[in-house]
């Protein structure tokens, strides 16, 4: 029932049209009881807000029309779609980082490896030469064509690669004359003759082109030992056809080289990696992968 | 709901709901993004919602719309700008209606939405608890303690004047 303590509560309700037909009747009653009840109920419709005339802009992008929802044949869209490979994705994990860096070392240390292997034989190629030119020479007959021969290492290495220039000049040129063999024999006992290191050369060159292309130019490939050791020999075919004169075999000899030596180093870049270093190097490796395995099996 | 049924409510809610948003938001661009938004929701939604309920379901989307909009924004506090909006819903160009206006700012929005949905779209305790998630006694006491600030600001600007 409306009273004095609650009568504010009663005209708000009132205002706010919450109130059945008897309770609006008890208010409107009670108003008329006091003038100031009146004008709190003035107070309280004059609080009351009335709506605006506010209209929506753009109201006709609300609208929905039925040509606004039609839509491509699903199977007109599909073909549509572009057709991509699946692409796949690589999650780089920090893992997958450390093996593919020790992968990468190990590569770097397997091209190392080989290239110390590869200087090996020039070792041995070197030592060869050595012998050669070390090894004394008993006739003076020779001696003219060992001075020419041997005088210094470079002059051995250079006239082997005029051989090897000669037989492939040669190969050529027995290919297409053949019948041209007995002059070419013939020069080369003439020029044999001369003493000259240049000439014995080629007529070794051409002797065992010569005999080569009689074998139909089979097993034509020479290696420069094998050109220089037939050098000797057939120069000293050649002087003793001539002159009979006896030329000395120089004897080959092969030097081991000690690879357990510990001082041994090898070169990848600018870092110089010997026994020791390589060592920890592989140490470290190796703890580095059993240090992935615990964490994997963790 | 058809698509006739849609076109009916945008042309008899669209602007109470804009109207009731630009009140509180007091920016015309996001009160016509919030109506838009609501719209598009109802017509994704046409087939759950029912054509007699559709305007309760305007106003609920675009009053959480406009919440999440005042959160993101900090725009709790509404002072300022209302005054440049006030000039489209003025009641009129009477002093009193220019303190009321003023006194409205003042409130929260909480207070100010049961204000508006009472007011402008007549709205029962019921219907703006279910639209403000609100019981009924809530909206009540809420809406009440509203009117009494109004009330007692026109009381003191009245005496001041006088």
């Amino acid at each position: 029932m409306i009273n004095e303590n609650n009568y504010e509560t009663y005209f708000m309700s009132y205002i706010d049209n919450e109130l059945n037909a008897a309770e609006r009747a008890a208010v409107e009653a009670f108003v008329l009881t006091e003038p100031k009840y009146a004008s709190t109920m003035a107070v309280f419709e004059k609080a009351k807000l009335h709506a605006p005339n506010v209209e929506m802009e753009d109201r006709i992008f609300l609208y929905r029309f039925p040509e606004m929802q039609a839509s491509l044949d699903p199977d007109f869209k599909k073909l549509l779609y572009k057709k991509e490979a699946p692409v796949r994705k690589v999650s780089f994990t920090p893992n997958l980082m450390r093996a593919s860096f020790a992968i990468a070392a190990l590569f770097i240390l397997f091209i190392g490896l080989q290239l110390f292997k590869s200087d090996s034989p020039l070792l041995e190629s070197n030592i060869v030469e050595s012998n050669i030119v070390e090894s004394p020479l008993k006739d003076k007959n020779t001696i003219a064509s060992a001075n020419i021969l041997v005088p210094t290492e470079n002059k051995i290495l250079a006239n082997a690669a005029m051989a090897t220039k000669a037989i492939t000049k040669n190969r050529t040129e027995n290919k297409n004359n053949n019948q041209k063999e007995n002059q070419n024999e013939n020069q080369t006992i003439l020029a044999s003759t001369n003493y000259t290191s240049n000439s014995i050369n080629t007529n070794i060159v051409s002797n065992s082109s010569s005999q080569a292309s009689k074998e139909n130019n089979s097993q034509n490939i020479v290696t420069a030992k094998l050109n220089e050791a037939q050098i000797s020999s057939s120069s000293m075919e050649t002087m003793a056809s001539d002159e009979d004169k006896i030329i000395p075999v120089i004897p080959t000899s092969y030097k081991e080289i000690d690879t357990e030596q510990e001082d041994r180093t090898i070169n990848i870049g600018m870092l110089e990696i010997d026994g020791a270093t390589f060592r920890g190097i592989t140490r470290r490796f190796s703890a580095l992968l059993k240090r992935n395995k615990i964490e994997k099996e963790k | 709901m058809t698509d006739l049924e849609f076109n009916i409510c945008v042309d008899d809610y669209s602007d109470g709901v804009y109207r009731f948003i630009l009140k509180i938001s007091k920016n015309k661009e996001d009160a016509k993004d919030i109506v838009q938004t609501a719209f598009e929701k109802l017509w994704v939604n046409r087939e759950k919602v029912e054509t007699l309920k559709a305007k309760s379901y305007l106003f609920t989307v675009a009053y959480h719309l406009m919440i999440d909009q005042l959160r993101k924004e900090s725009k709790i506090i509404m002072t300022d700008s209302f005054d440049e909006n006030a000039n489209a819903i003025t009641q009129g160009s009477s002093e009193l209606k220019q303190l009321l206006l003023e006194a409205i700012n003042n409130l929260n929005p909480t207070q100010k939405s049961l204000i508006l949905l009472k007011d402008y779209e007549g709205y029962s305790y019921q219907e703006i608890g279910e639209i403000m998630q609100l019981s009924e006694s809530q909206v009540k006491v809420y809406l009440h303690r509203a009117r009494l600030i109004l009330k007692n600001k026109l009381t003191h600007l009245e005496k001041m004047s006088a």
